[in-house]
């Protein structure tokens, strides 16, 4: 989140050549002014060096992104509208025959469920926590950078190796049990990761483990960015600690809560790894936790059905362009406008 | 290990997903008919193998360095893919055209798609085709890598499935006879039960080795006409399927299988399916015929399993299948459409001819097809399974892997879900069939 409002904008309207001898010449005209010269500017034709410098700096990058990211939605696109095993090129069209038994599959629409369930419940478990943990580390107090660390180890580590991890201790015969049992609790003995109705909740419990070190130093970085001098003026006006918070400190976090809420919803809408390794291949769906992306893999890759397959990469990628769009729209509009060029307009 | 992760040919690598998103050329046409290479002339023969391990590539450097001998300016040029990555290497390599000239096959369905798109050569008439080869190696397993009559594979191997078992545990729960009816394995469940053994270890995780009990039910409850008709029809309505899924339901109740088999896998460490039989914490597994080889390795020393013996799956009383009718794995190599045709032929004669096949027993431990190799075969199990398929008055493939890989894994996961309660025997078989329909 750049605050300086208008940083962006430069780009485009910047000084007329890098070569020119001028250079960059820190204009007094900041603010609405500014913006609109910056649209004029841009109506002028660009000098032949300009494009080169454009083409050098961003041709590389665009290619591969090209390549590597549009092209194969495209493809998948394309590939959609065909039945295919993979081998060979694509020949039985189908049209929208794979759309059609995708939205009344059942088993989609449950891992449709189960993706929408992880994304509410990841924002309602994990952000008041986060932000409390937040709050604390926030303060001084010994042992501050060691908590700060370990809340955020388990981010740090690979999916598959917390999957791991955690499939061997939540095993029926595992160490989860087995430590019930010594302590004389065998009553609450679960299969965690069989019982379909056990086992989104253990899922749950191993994201909130996951990701909340990242919401946490997300929050961290967020309260750092609310002035010292707001508190104390609360403090001389006599807010408690909590007043303080509520009134001050969370309004102010707002714009990191939402940027937090966003990346945790687009998360959660693409939640494969950590299912596709404790549940393996087949069983998710058995064990009512399979979610978009592993059903995709699995009516996709692992059926040799490549066409259908990407018919749901598409409606995956239509879902989550569609809440990003919406949640863009209506919940970050604030502090993304002028951040970006023309977001105004 | 050739076969071992059989089905772990699914989790193929990624690259085929990228190879299919990069799709460029193919090698096209209806019926190729592959390249002639002139006598002298040099040529690189490339073959794409799963051989990881070491003796396993000694065997093949044996059979390539008698080759090249055998040909003037001829080179053998292997690649050994670790397993689970082959597929989706070779399903890259055959759609942009620049495929190996040999490469392993595992049949079924993949075969029939390789087949389709044509990147399979037509083997018929070449060296390994020759009538001693199908005489010393079995008519079926020609027929099983055949699509219309052109042999688009030259078998190579046949892993039966059945049942191992750990001797040891058996006596301990007092069990002088190996089950011969699904009652006796009833009965012996229960025996093992009261001895405090938990009687079938499962790997659920992996769907196939649960979908297993299915598939060998299904063998004994209907008859081959029926199974071969269904590997072309892929329609389940004969009852003898839901019967079969109605045998499996009932072997669930009984619960028989180690605590948590959904969510245990089949050959992955001391706490998979394998991993249990290897450390007698159960005392049977239903597995194909790689089995010793993964449990060896999940021995505390990485021995072979000393008291590992082996049955052919029970006869259940309603069945129409023939008790002797033998479910296996089948493999062996094709050859890519742009292959010189008559070499291709001769390496695959040469691969699969007594001397090699031999080896091929000491190098993997997996039965011979070739008859003459049969007589260095000393272990107990693999004599019991060469019996087993002497007899065999009917040998098919796994049946996902003869229903292709849509039909095949909407079927193991259906059979999970049968072992779990999550459907009945008729939601089973309309589960599958809808399956089929889509397909």
């Amino acid at each position: 989140m750049s605050t300086p409002e208008h940083v962006r904008s430069d780009v485009p309207a910047g000084p007329p050549a890098a070569g020119d001898g001028t250079g960059p010449v820190p204009s007094p005209a900041r603010g609405p002014v500014r913006a609109a010269a910056a649209r004029t500017a841009r109506r002028r034709p660009v000098p032949w060096r300009r494009w080169l410098e454009i083409l050098l700096l961003a041709g590389p990058g665009t290619a591969v992104f090209v390549t590597f990211v549009i092209l194969p939605v495209l493809m998948a696109g394309y590939y959609g509208f065909f039945r295919w095993s993979g081998y060979g090129p694509p020949t039985e069209f189908v049209g929208l025959r794979n759309y059609q038994l995708i939205l009344t599959d059942t088993a989609f629409l449950e891992a449709l469920w189960h993706n929408a369930f992880i994304l509410v419940m990841s924002l309602v478990m994990q952000g008041p926590v986060a932000i409390g943990i937040a709050l604390l580390l926030n303060r001084r107090m010994r042992g501050r950078s060691l908590i700060r660390v370990l809340i955020f180890v388990p981010y740090v580590l690979s999916e598959v190796i917390v999957a791991i991890g955690f499939s061997l201790m939540l095993h029926t015969a595992g160490a989860v049990n087995d430590v019930l049992d010594q302590a004389g609790l065998g009553a609450l003995r679960q299969d965690w990761l069989a019982d379909p109705d056990v086992a989104i909740w253990s899922l749950m419990l191993i994201l909130v483990w996951k990701y909340i070190g990242f919401a946490v130093i997300l929050m961290l970085a967020g309260l750092q960015g609310v002035p010292d001098e707001l508190r104390e003026a609360a403090a001389i006006d006599g807010a408690s600690y909590w007043k303080t918070q509520w009134y001050i400190t969370l309004p102010l976090l707002g714009p990191t809560i939402r940027i937090w809420a966003f990346l945790s919803i687009i998360g959660s809408l693409q939640v494969f790894d950590l299912v596709y390794v404790i549940w393996g291949q087949y069983v998710a769906d058995t064990a009512g936790t399979s979610t978009m992306a592993t059903y995709m893999v699995a009516n996709g890759r692992i059926s040799g059905a490549y066409g259908y397959g990407s018919a749901v990469a598409v409606v995956i990628f239509l879902i989550s362009l569609a809440v990003a769009l919406v949640y863009q729209r209506y919940l970050l509009r604030r502090d993304t406008e002028g951040a970006l060029t023309g977001g105004a307009a | 290990m050739t076969g071992r992760n059989r089905r772990g040919a699914y989790a193929a690598s990624a690259c085929a997903l990228a190879g299919a998103l990069t799709l460029s050329a193919c090698s096209g046409g209806t019926s190729p008919d592959g390249t002639t290479v002139e006598e002298g002339e040099p040529y690189t023969l490339t073959v794409w193998t799963n051989y990881t391990t070491g003796p396993g590539q000694d065997w093949f450097e044996e059979v390539a360095a008698q080759f090249e001998a055998e040909h003037e300016n001829i080179t053998v040029e292997a690649q050994h893919v670790q397993n689970e990555e082959l597929d989706g290497k070779l399903q890259t390599a055959l759609n942009s055209g620049d495929a190996p000239d040999v490469f392993l096959q595992r049949g079924g369905g993949k075969m029939k798609d390789m087949a389709a798109a044509g990147q399979l050569l037509d083997l018929t008439g070449t060296a390994v085709d020759a009538p001693e080869m199908r005489e010393k190696l079995g008519e079926a397993s020609f027929e099983a890598l055949s699509i219309d009559g052109r042999l688009l594979a030259a078998p190579q191997l046949i892993q039966p499935g059945g049942i191992w078992y750990s001797k040891d545990l058996f006596a301990e729960a007092g069990i002088t006879e190996l089950p011969e009816t699904v009652e006796d394995l009833e009965d012996a469940i229960g025996r093992l039960q009261d001895a405090g053994i938990t009687p079938i270890a499962l790997g659920g995780k992996d769907a196939w080795p649960a979908a297993h009990w299915y598939y060998f039910f299904a063998l004994r409850e209907c008859s081959a006409q029926t199974l071969e008709a269904t590997n072309e029809s892929l329609d389940f309505s004969h009852e003898c399927y839901e019967r079969a899924a109605q045998d499996v339901t009932d072997l669930a109740a009984l619960e028989p299988f180690n605590e948590g088999f959904l969510t245990t896998s089949a050959q992955q460490g001391a706490s998979s399916s394998a991993g249990l039989l290897a450390n007698h914490e159960a005392a049977m597994e239903l597995m194909g015929a790689w089995q010793p080889g993964v449990v060896m390795n999940l021995t505390p020393d990485q021995e072979p399993l000393e008291d590992l013996g082996w049955f052919p799956f029970p006869q259940v009383p309603s069945g129409e299948g023939d008790a002797e009718a033998v479910m296996g794995g089948q493999g062996g190599f094709s050859c890519s459409a742009s292959a010189p045709k008559e070499l291709c032929g001769e390496f695959l004669a040469l691969m699969n001819s007594e001397k090699h096949q031999e080896g091929f027993y000491e190098a993997f431990g997996t039965i011979p097809l070739h008859d003459d190799a049969k007589d260095v075969v000393t272990n107990e199990y693999d004599e019991q399974m060469l019996d087993a398929l002497a007899e065999a008055s009917y040998v098919s493939d796994f049946l996902d892997t003869n229903y292709g890989q849509q039909v095949g894994t909407a079927l193991n996961q259906a059979v999970v879900e049968l072992l779990t309660g999550g459907t009945d025997p008729a939601g089973f078989v309309s589960a599958v069939s809808d399956a089929a329909a889509r397909s």
